[in-house]
C-alpha cells in the first residue's frame, strides 16, 4: 500500500470522525453564518461629517461652503425655536449655531453680539470648543481681522493618501479578524481530534498498521490544514475578501490554515479532555487575535504586535482587500508569514510525535 | 433534599474548582473584559481626534493644546518622527511649533502654521483640530472676537461609549461564572462518572443540582460585583447594583444547570454555548448602539437585569425606578426553576437507565 493511499485512509477516518458529530458539525456551520451576518450588517461608510444646523442671517452665506465634504455639514432652519427642536431631537443634527438677526451690523459697529452654541445631548467636547472656535473665526472674518498665521500650501497639509470621503468602513476592517476568528476556532477542533486519538489511544491502533508514525502525523497535519482552509475561504468568499486578488489571498489563507495547524498539533498533543484543550488553544488563541484586532485601530501597530504570527497574515488581508496592495507590496510579508507557518507546523508535528513515541 | 448535604456538595465542589481552569478564567475574565473592552473598544466607538506636537520653543500653544478636553495630545522629540507618524496616522494632525513662535504672533508678525494631517483621518477630526488649533491660536496672540459666545445645552448629558460598555462586561462576567462554569462543572462530573458516585451516597439529584447553583451564584455574584468595582459603577446605589447582581446570578445558574444537564458531553457543551450564548447576550449590543429600537432588547430575559443594572450605575436612577424592570428578571428566575427541577429529573432517569 502506498503511502499516499495510507495517509488518505487515516484523512478519511479522522473526516468521518469529525462528522460524526452532527450537533458539533451543525453548531460550527451555524457560528460560520453568525460571522457572515455579522459582517453584512455592520455600517458599510464612514460618517466623518458634523453635522450642524444654523439660523439667522449668516445662514445664506454657511450653507454654500459647508456642503459635508470638509467635515462640517450645515443645514439651515427658519428660527431659533425650529433649531432647538432639530437639535433635541438629534437625528438631522448634533449642534446649532443661532447668531442674532443684528450680528452684520453688529460686528460692522463694533457692538458684541452674543451667538448661541446650541449642544445636543451627548456631543463630544471637542466638537464644542471648534464650533465656539468657529464662531469666533466667522466673527474675525467679518470684522476683516485676519489668520494671525501664514498657511501651509495646502498641497503640502496632508500627508499620506488623502483617503477624504473615502474612508475604509468598519465592515472592511472586520474582515481579518473574521478570517482568523474562523481559523483559531477551526485549530481548536484539530487539537480536540488529535487530543482524542491520545486520550483513546486509537493512535496505537492505527500504527500496528501499515501506517507510520510519519504517515500519522502527515494525516493531521494535512486534515488540519483542508478543515482550516476550506472553513476560512467560504468566509473569506462570503464576506467578498478574495474578490480584489484571489489568488494572493487564497495564498494568504493557505499559509494561515498551515500556522493554526501547528497550533492545532501542539494544543492536541496535550492528549487532555475537551476542556484541557480548550483552556491550551486559549493560550495561543488570546494572542494571535490582538493583530486581527489591531488593525481596527488607525496608525502602526506596536513592535511587539507586529511579531505576532498572526500580523502578516492580517495586515495581508487588510491591503489586499481593502486598499488594493499586490504580490510585490506584500512579498516580504508573505515570507514572514510563510516562516512562522513552517515553524509552527514544525513545533507542532514534533510535539505530536515526542507524544505519541511516550504512549 | 437538605441544606446539609448540598452544602457538602458546594463545598466539595468550591474545593476541588480551583483545579478548573475554567474556574480561574472566571474570575480573571472580568480583569481582561474591562480592560479590553474599555481600554480598546472604547477607542474603536468613539475615536477621540488625536493631535501631535513637537514644541521647540516652549509654547503656550502646547501647554493650552494638553490642557483641552476630548482631543488625546502627544508630543514628539522631532519633524522627522511627527511627520513619519502623522503619514502613518498614528495621529490624526501634527502641529510644529518653532522656536520663536509665540513671540511671533504677539508680534503680529505671522509665523508660518505647520498642522499636517494624515490622509486617512476623518475629515470630522481635521476640522476640529484645525479649529480648536487656531483657537488656541488666538488666545496666545491676546486677541478676543469681536462676539459673545454662549453654549446652551439639551438635554441630560448622554452615556458615554465606555459607559455604555458596562452592561457587555457585566454579562460576560456573571455569564460565564454563572452559567458556563457550572454547566462545564455539571458536565465533566457526569463525564467522569464522579455524579454516580455521589448519587449512590444519600444526596439526592436535587441536593446536587442545589449544590452547582449555589457555585454558580456564588461565583457570579464574585465576579459581577468585581466587574463593577472595577468599572467604578456601584456609585450611589451599591446595595440596589449587589441585589441586581444575585438576581442575575440566579438567572444564569439556572441557565447554567439547563445546559449542563442537557449537554451529553464537553464537546457539545461548548458548541452549544458558542452559539446559543448570542441568545442571552445580546441585549447589550442595544447598550452599545442607542439608535438601534431597544423594544427588541426587551425580548431577551438578561434585559430585565441588564436595564436595571444600567440604569442604576449610570443612568442615575433609584431602586424605586427600576424595581418594576427587576422583578420581571425574578419571575424570569421564577418561571425557569421548574423546568430546571424537570432536567434535574430527566437526568436522573436517563442515569439511572444506563
Amino acid at each position: 500500500m502506498s503511502r499516499r493511499k495510507i495517509i488518505g485512509a487515516i484523512i478519511t477516518k479522522d473526516l468521518v470522525a469529525f462528522t460524526r458529530d452532527r450537533f458539533f458539525v451543525a453548531m460550527t456551520v451555524l457560528a460560520i453564518v453568525f460571522y457572515i451576518v455579522f459582517f453584512w450588517v455592520l455600517p458599510s461608510s464612514v460618517d466623518e461629517t458634523i453635522e450642524i444646523g444654523v439660523t439667522g442671517p449668516i445662514e445664506s452665506l454657511f450653507l454654500g461652503d459647508f456642503g459635508g465634504d470638509n467635515g462640517v455639514a450645515m443645514t439651515g432652519y427658519a428660527n431659533r425655536a425650529d433649531l432647538m427642536g432639530a437639535v433635541e431631537d438629534g437625528s438631522e443634527v448634533v449642534a446649532g449655531l443661532a447668531f442674532p438677526e443684528s450680528f452684520f451690523d453688529d460686528v460692522a459697529t463694533g457692538k458684541r453680539a452674543t451667538v448661541e452654541v446650541i449642544v445636543g445631548t451627548g456631543l463630544p467636547p471637542e466638537i464644542e470648543q471648534a464650533l465656539t472656535g468657529m464662531v469666533g473665526e466667522i466673527a474675525f472674518a467679518l470684522a476683516g481681522s485676519p489668520l494671525p498665521v501664514e498657511q501651509l500650501d495646502p498641497q503640502q497639509v496632508v500627508l499620506g493618501v488623502d483617503r477624504t470621503g473615502d474612508q475604509i468602513p468598519l465592515r472592511e476592517q472586520m474582515r481579518p479578524l473574521l478570517a482568523v476568528l474562523v481559523l483559531l476556532v477551526e485549530s481548536l477542533a484539530l487539537a480536540a481530534l488529535v487530543a482524542e486519538e491520545i486520550r483513546a489511544k486509537t493512535v496505537q491502533a492505527v500504527l500496528v498498521t501499515p501506517a507510520r508514525l510519519t504517515d500519522f502525523l502527515a494525516s493531521k497535519a494535512i486534515m488540519g490544514t483542508l478543515l482550516a482552509f476550506s472553513q476560512v475561504v467560504l468566509i473569506m468568499a462570503a464576506i467578498r475578501a478574495l474578490d480584489p486578488n484571489p489568488a494572493l489571498l487564497l495564498t494568504a489563507a493557505l499559509l494561515g490554515s498551515i500556522m493554526v495547524t501547528g497550533i492545532g498539533l501542539i494544543a492536541g498533543s496535550s492528549g487532555g479532555d475537551f476542556m484541557q484543550v480548550l483552556f491550551i488553544g486559549m493560550a495561543f488563541l488570546i494572542p494571535l487575535m490582538i493583530p486581527a484586532l489591531a488593525v481596527l485601530f488607525p496608525g502602526s501597530a506596536a513592535t511587539w504586535v507586529q511579531i505576532i504570527p498572526s500580523y502578516p497574515l492580517s495586515t495581508i488581508i487588510v491591503d489586499v482587500s481593502s486598499f488594493g496592495a499586490g504580490w510585490a507590496d506584500v512579498a516580504g510579508r508573505l515570507v514572514l508569514l510563510a516562516g512562522w507557518c513552517l515553524a509552527l507546523l514544525a513545533i507542532g508535528v514534533e510535539i505530536l510525535r515526542r507524544k505519541v513515541q511516550t504512549i | 433534599m437538605t441544606l446539609r448535604r448540598t452544602w457538602t456538595i458546594f463545598a466539595r465542589t468550591m474545593r476541588l474548582g480551583p483545579r478548573s481552569p475554567f474556574f480561574w478564567w472566571a474570575l480573571v475574565l472580568p480583569v481582561l473584559f474591562t480592560f479590553l473592552v474599555q481600554g480598546v473598544f472604547g477607542d474603536l466607538f468613539a475615536p477621540a481626534p488625536t493631535l501631535a506636537i513637537v514644541d521647540l520653543g516652549n509654547s503656550e500653544v502646547a501647554a493650552g493644546a494638553e490642557a483641552l478636553d476630548g482631543i488625546e495630545v502627544s508630543r514628539v522629540d522631532d519633524v522627522e518622527t511627527l511627520t513619519t507618524a502623522v503619514e502613518a496616522h498614528d495621529f490624526d494632525a501634527g502641529l510644529i511649533l518653532r522656536d520663536g513662535f509665540d513671540e511671533a504672533l504677539r508680534a503680529g508678525t505671522r509665523p508660518l502654521l505647520e498642522l499636517y494631517v494624515a490622509g486617512e483621518s476623518l475629515a470630522s477630526n481635521r476640522v476640529v483640530l484645525a479649529v480648536t488649533t487656531l483657537d488656541l491660536i488666538r488666545t496666545v496672540e491676546g486677541s478676543t472676537p469681536p462676539i459673545d459666545v454662549s453654549v446652551v445645552s439639551l438635554g441630560e448629558e448622554a452615556a458615554t461609549i465606555t459607559a455604555r460598555t458596562l452592561p457587555l462586561i457585566a454579562m460576560m462576567a456573571v455569564a460565564v461564572a454563572g452559567a458556563f462554569v457550572p454547566a462545564a462543572n455539571l458536565v465533566q462530573e457526569k463525564e467522569d462518572q464522579t455524579m454516580n458516585a455521589v448519587l449512590v451516597t444519600p444526596a439526592t439529584i436535587g441536593d446536587f443540582f442545589a449544590a452547582k447553583a449555589l457555585m454558580g451564584v456564588v461565583l457570579a455574584i464574585a465576579t459581577g460585583v468585581m466587574t463593577l468595582a472595577l468599572n467604578n459603577a456601584f456609585g450611589s446605589q451599591p446595595l440596589a447594583l449587589t441585589l441586581v447582581i444575585v438576581v442575575a446570578a440566579i438567572m444564569m445558574a439556572e441557565l447554567g444547570l439547563l445546559l449542563g444537564s442537557w449537554a451529553p458531553d464537553q464537546n457539545a457543551m461548548f458548541a452549544a454555548w458558542k452559539t446559543g450564548a448570542i441568545l442571552i447576550i445580546f441585549p447589550v449590543i442595544f447598550y452599545l448602539f442607542p439608535t438601534l429600537p431597544q423594544w427588541i432588547a426587551q425580548l431577551g430575559p438578561t434585559y430585565y437585569f441588564l436595564n436595571p443594572l444600567f440604569e442604576l450605575a449610570i443612568g442615575g436612577a433609584t431602586f424605586s425606578d427600576v424595581i418594576g424592570t427587576l422583578l420581571v428578571a425574578l419571575a424570569v428566575c421564577v418561571a425557569l426553576l421548574p423546568v430546571v427541577v424537570w432536567s434535574a429529573r430527566r437526568l436522573e432517569q436517563r442515569m439511572a437507565s444506563v
